[in-house]
């Protein structure tokens, strides 16, 4: 038997999938007595909670409780990093829909009755929606920040060519299919069980015991799997945990919250909208020289995690570039709605589109090809290889990527080829690009670079696997499976990962950064070697010889295909289940703890530096699009992709990431809008009108490939991170979009925001291609709401 | 007389009555029956997590398509057969779409994948060998969030035809037919009484076996609900946008799901479905063909109708401009008689017809193009596939010697009900057919229309692509025919 390690061995779930059979949370049987629990929110989207009424709802069949934040016994404030959001609005009402009122009840007729019974009033005040509309009101979360490096003001004034507008970007909606779910287990005295639909069991289990003011060590969070998660279900399952564990604490039942993905995308935080001013000095050659990028994100009602995604579109605002002379603020804006959260890239994506918008611009106004100027900036092998934050590009191959990339995918040819297309009289137009990316893997907050596992095996030789991290579909187990089967030399089917359970695994980091394999695949690892320390001193001894004149040699040990052997005797073996059965006999632990901090890494939020980062992830993208100019409809004809995700722990699954990350990715540059009523309720609030990429969006022709990287000799088995990298790949796409618009943008700089639906392409076709030149006041913002739409901007000209 | 829903699942026997029967049968798989393979995300038809395979009597055999629970009522699965993901492990042996989908790795969360299974599997019953465009098509209706897909077509691709059992073969028909047969027939009224806040509202069900009953009991229930695919008003109700008391199922009316043409005409009967329309068309009538491949899900049309798409009065209805620039013509039914109206007469307002409530529509007909006659279609919506249009038009040219001799204009989404451009229609008569003609033709489209602006797109847009689809339009048949 061969290392399971770089093999496509199957998703660890795929069986459950494929049949039904895997558990998600409404499908657990419900228990006696359980009861099913709903809430109902602000009716508006900014007020002060006058009165609330809900008498005529308790006279319902089946009501069992309602309740308010008067109910609960602890906290009702918490947040990951500013503890500034409540779970029950006490007075203030900061977002549409903000829960107010809990209803627990016999069944869902019961609850749907009640809601339309409580009756809130609200006194409103004026709302705020926009970034636009917070900074004159001065109101933010938390601090602006800065990271810079050089003169950026010098830089301006001795460039030959400036480049200055502002970039506006939307958010996204997770579309995780399975909607937010808990159900709450209430047990003996305080005891509380809560499984949860989490990529952040330890949080759950900590806002739970607040809320009920108990010991941490009073409540089990549990998540066997999600239906999807994608950094939605990081901080944002916490609200239905309480719900369930409040509704459970009063009732002393089983209670369950199962939000309808309606309610789902009405009231849980997205992707943050972006607004950038950016400036941007370059050469003739299209070298930049400097550049200011002043990021502002509209971070909703609380701060949630969004400093941290501020400061990670900081961190990213370069993306694989060398900039000398660099200055990049970051502002979170408190606005009216739901408070917006992770979303795959953690705000790597917002800022990277800016760098990559600047580079298109900076090619159509010095007519080159923006592949030219990209290979021109990138990061250097021997030199230009220090980011704006201090740490250095090292073991990254970047400019062989973009080498063998433009061959594979005949990225010349096809530069030449659809300048032809365009020349042409049709009513199609085409686009090509190449972006790049350059993700930072860690935790930027140093405290939560780090994991712990537990593992057991049996008398049988079977082994339990336990871990810190959940299982959101993206394959953690199966490669944490694969890493404990070869630290035993046993078949990954004898290995099993558990559910995640707060029991077993305690003060874990959320699963998110891409980190889930590094931090937990390392701690099961470290745990496997301490149990294996005991085995193979037991083998030593039981392989050494006096007959063949062998010592003990521990060094000589080998477990490999399901068997332990001593090298200087390789026919003679045994059974990894007799080695364990004889290791139990003789009084050896079969059980460990392991544990893994991510060496090295350490960044000072004050000074702007330091290396917060252990590795990057690297990739490029090409893509070619086709529109149709009279529609605006937008079709991808080719993606080529190449990416140095190191050596993969699992081919199959990591390609999987890949594919489905550059997808979504493509989801939010083209067709995923979330559009408002100008009362901030979202109207594109179900799949009906808010389009996820379909079967049918996919490429016509779709290459995604992995380069070697031998520099890379870090991180579990050499592996690199793959969760989100990919994600920022798809920008290829949008940046395609603006290259076709240069050919109808006449000599004018094209404008083109997020997403490229073929409304925003037809209206940027129609601005640049009608006579009558445009001439309203801008009325561009980075959220899209319904009075908003029928405005028309003023077309800008590049100042020099 | 019945007062149950008969229904088997996977291969086994239901009567249903009562409450039971007025719930998404998604509903009833999963709380009822504790079968939770089949789930449920939208609850409105847009994303096929829930998608089965629902076998219907045709011909004296089940035939089985696939179709979506969560918008499709106990109530209509009358004399069904019903196949979810726990069927298709028959046996305990996987099908073998279940085992290529775990071979490449075409689940991650794995919360879509019953869906595509079924979805996959329900492909193997009508064609053995698939291409990849057959199996994109096939799964339209589904969505996944975490593969982009790719994994999901390599492993149907994968499938060797001669492994896939088909679903007869797994469930044996000749007892459920049996059975069918000897219940098809029957009416059925059942009801059950709800309280709801305090208030008592009796929910009543009828299918009834002729078209004479159908009409009695719609004049005696004028408010009643018709619902034969039910693929808008299960989404209205599932919403809780409207909460008919009394449903009137046309399943077990027969004789309505004609296709024929009879001279001057091609003659569609009411319950006529997507998917056999799509299948007619596509000779008869290929550019509405095309419009169709667009219509929403394979789900969907393989259970909505012609009439429903007619009665809904959408102004985005994808059917209609094409019925509008045919100049279709509606029968429509009631006690006291039959009678035809011009479809462009059909629509009075925003879901406001010309149908009165004790009507049914039983038939729609239209005649086929002519030979100076060309006629182009135009769906623009935000994503290509599974979505509701923003925009919709038809336009029927006759053009003799380079002149415009007549022309019909219809847009859909530009107001409330689906127009003709009778303005825009009268300037373009008389007039060279060039690239100028149809550019002015736009700038009077414009005018004529009063768009707003809503979730799909800004009325802005809506009005730009009402002058551009006239532009398309020239270029379109130019390129078929050089000018």
């Amino acid at each position: 038997m061969m290392a399971a390690i770089g093999k496509k061995i199957p998703h660890d779930s795929a069986l459950g999938h494929v049949t039904g059979e895997a558990l998600y949370i409404d499908d657990i049987p419900f228990g006696k007595n359980e009861l099913v629990v709903d809430f109902v929110g602000s009716p508006c989207a900014h007020g002060k909670i006058k009165s609330i009424d809900f008498e005529k709802a308790k006279q319902i069949e089946g009501i069992v409780g309602i309740y308010t934040h008067q109910d609960i016994p602890g906290h009702n404030l918490f947040g990951p990093i500013i503890v500034d959001e409540y779970f029950l609005a006490e007075e203030l009402c900061e977002y549409l829909g903000q829960p107010i009122v809990i209803i627990a009840a016999k069944n869902w007729k019961a609850v749907k009755q009640a809601k339309q019974l409580v009756n809130i009033q609200i006194e409103a005040y004026e709302p705020v929606f926009s970034i636009e509309q917070a900074c004159k009101k001065n109101q933010y979360l938390g601090e602006t920040r800065q990271i810079k490096r050089g003169n950026v003001q010098n830089a301006f004034k001795k460039s030959e060519c400036v480049l200055e507008d502002t970039f506006y970007s939307n958010g996204q909606d997770h579309f995780y299919l399975e909607s937010q779910a808990a159900i709450a287990y209430p047990g003996e005295t305080n005891e509380l069980t809560i499984i949860s639909s989490t990529q952040n069991p330890t949080e759950t289990q900590q806002v739970v015991a607040e809320l009920l003011d108990i010991g941490q060590h009073e409540v089990v969070s549990i998540c066997k799997r999600m239906g999807g998660a994608f950094g939605g279900k990081e901080t944002q399952a916490a609200i239905p945990a309480m719900m369930a564990a409040l509704a459970a604490y009063h009732t002393k039942c089983p209670a369950r919250v199962v939000y309808t993905k309606d309610d789902d995308m009405k009231i849980t935080g997205k992707r943050h909208p972006y607004q950038t001013h950016y400036k941007a000095a370059f050469t003739r050659e299209g070298q930049i020289t400097g550049l200011r990028v002043d990021f502002y994100s509209n971070g909703g009602a609380f701060a949630d995690l969004s400093t941290a995604i501020m400061e990670r579109s900081m961190l990213h605002a370069e993306n694989a570039y060398y900039i000398p002379h660099i200055e990049i603020n970051g502002t979170v804006c408190k606005t009216n709605f739901p408070p917006n959260t992770a979303f795959r890239g953690f705000g790597g994506p917002q800022s990277m589109a800016v760098i990559e918008n600047i580079i298109e611009e900076i090619s159509i106004y010095l007519k080159k090809d923006a592949y030219d100027i990209r290979t021109l900036n990138c990061y250097g092998v021997k030199k230009n290889n220090v980011t704006p934050y201090g740490q250095i590009v090292k073991n990254t191959i970047l400019p062989e990527i973009f080498e063998e990339l433009s061959q594979t995918a005949d990225y010349k040819q096809r530069y030449a080829a659809v300048k032809h297309f365009n020349q042409q009289k049709s009513t199609k137009l085409k686009g090509i690009a190449m972006t790049p990316i350059k993700f930072g893997i860690s935790f930027t907050t140093k405290f939560l670079n780090q994991g712990n596992a537990l593992v057991n095996i049996y008398k049988d030789g079977t082994v339990q696997v336990s871990t810190g991290g959940t299982e959101m579909g993206q394959g953690l187990n199966t490669k944490i499976r694969q890493i404990v089967a070869d630290e035993f030399g046993i078949d990954h089917n004898h290995v099993k990962l558990m559910p995640t359970s707060t029991e077993k695994n305690n003060n874990t980091s959320p699963t998110a950064a891409s980190a889930g394999t590094d931090l937990n695949g390392l701690a099961a690892m470290d745990a496997c070697q301490k149990i294996r320390a005991g085995l193979i001193g037991l083998a030593s001894r039981h392989f050494a010889s006096v007959n063949e004149g062998l010592a003990p040699a521990p060094e000589c040990i080998r477990l490999e295909g399901g068997y332990v052997f001593d090298e200087r005797l390789p026919h003679k073996k045994l059974k990894f289940s007799e080695l364990i059965m004889a290791a139990y006999q003789e009084r050896i632990s079969l059980g460990a703890r392991g544990f893994y901090t991510t060496p090295g890494v350490d960044f000072n939020r004050e000074t702007g530096k330091g290396n917060p980062f252990f590795y990057y992830t690297t990739g490029c993208c090409v893509a070619e699009v086709l529109i149709e100019r009279l529609t605006g409809n937008l079709t991808i004809e080719r993606i080529d992709l190449l990416m140095d995700i190191g050596e993969s722990i699992n081919p199959g699954i990591d390609r999987g990431q890949i594919e489905g990350g550059l997808i979504q990715g493509i989801g939010w540059l083209t067709n995923e809008e979330l559009r408002y009523q100008d009362n901030g309720a979202l109207l594109s609030y179900s799949p009906t009108t808010y389009k996820i990429p379909n079967i049918q969006d996919l490429p016509k022709i779709f290459h995604v490939n992995t380069i070697k990287n031998p520099h890379h000799t870090i991180n579990v088995r050499r592996s690199k991170a793959v969760g989100e990298p990919p994600f920022m790949l798809s920008l290829s796409v949008w940046a395609a979009v603006k290259n076709a618009l240069s050919y109808v943008a006449d000599n004018q700089i094209p404008k083109l925001r997020i997403p490229a639906t073929s409304e925003e392409i037809l209206r940027r076709i129609t601005q640049y291609t009608s006579k009558a030149q445009t001439d309203l006041e801008s009325a561009e913002s980075e959220i899209s709401l319904l009075s908003s739409l029928t405005n028309t901007e003023k077309t800008r000209v590049l100042p020099v | 007389m019945r007062d149950y829903i008969l229904l088997y699942i996977n291969g086994k026997r239901y009567q249903v009555s009562g409450e039971q029967i007025f719930q998404p049968f998604s509903d009833f798989l999963r709380h009822e029956q504790g079968l939770t393979g089949t789930k449920v995300v939208c609850a409105e038809g847009d994303c096929g997590a829930c998608t089965a395979l629902l076998g219907t009597v045709k011909n004296h055999e089940l035939i089985y398509e696939i179709f979506n629970t969560c918008i499709y009522y106990v109530y209509q699965l009358d004399c069904q057969h019903v196949v979810t993901i726990e069927g298709l492990k028959a046996n305990g042996h996987l099908h073998a779409v279940q085992q290529s989908m775990i071979d490449h790795f075409s689940s991650q969360c794995g919360y879509c994948t019953p869906g595509f299974v079924v979805a996959a599997a329900g492909m193997f019953e009508k064609k053995n060998v698939l291409s990849e465009q057959d199996v994109r098509y096939g799964l339209t209706g589904n969505l996944c969030r975490c593969t982009g897909y790719q994994p999901i077509i390599q492993a149907v691709l994968a499938v060797a035809p001669d492994t896939v059992p088909s679903i007869a073969e797994c469930f044996p028909s000749s007892a459920m037919l049996q059975d069918f047969e000897q219940h098809t027939t029957d009416s059925i009224a059942a009801h059950y009484e709800e309280t709801i806040t305090g208030k008592s509202v009796i929910k009543k069900f009828f299918n009834p076996a002729t078209l004479q009953e159908i009409l009695d009991c719609k004049k005696q229930y004028p408010a009643a609900a018709f619902v034969a695919g039910g693929t808008d008003i299960s989404v209205q109700m599932n919403k809780g946008k409207v909460h008919p008391d009394t449903i009137i199922s046309l399943s077990n009316l027969p004789n309505l799901d004609f296709i024929k043409r009879q001279e001057e005409y091609v003659r569609i009967g009411p319950k006529v479905c997507w998917a056999e329309l799509e299948h007619f068309c596509k000779n008869t009538f290929p550019e509405w063909h095309k419009t169709l491949t667009v219509f929403g899900s394979p789900q969907i049309r393989n259970v909505g109708t012609i009439a429903g798409n007619i009665a809904n009065a959408s102004p985005v209805g994808d059917s209609l401009p094409f019925l509008f620039v045919m100049n279709a013509e509606v029968e429509l039914s009631s006690v006291h008689g039959k009678r035809w109206v011009d479809i462009n007469d059909f629509y009075h307002g925003y879901k406001n017809t010309e149908m009165t409530k004790e009507e049914l529509i039983t038939e729609i007909r239209l005649a086929p193009l002519n030979a100076v006659q060309k006629m182009k279609l135009y769906k623009v919506s935000k994503r290509k596939d599974l979505d509701i249009a923003i925009f919709t038009a038809g336009i029927l040219l006759e053009e003799m010697d380079g002149v415009i001799q007549n022309i019909r204009i219809a847009y859909g989404g530009v107001g409330p009900v689906v127009l003709r451009l009778l303005e825009t229609e009268a300037f373009l008569k008389k007039k060279q057919f060039c690239l100028e003609t149809f550019r002015e033709a736009g700038k009077l489209a414009r005018g004529e229309i009063t768009p707003i602006s809503d979730v799909r797109a800004s009325a802005e847009y809506r009005l730009q692509l009402s002058e551009n689809i006239l532009l398309q339009f020239y270029y379109d048949v130019c390129e078929e025919q050089p000018c």
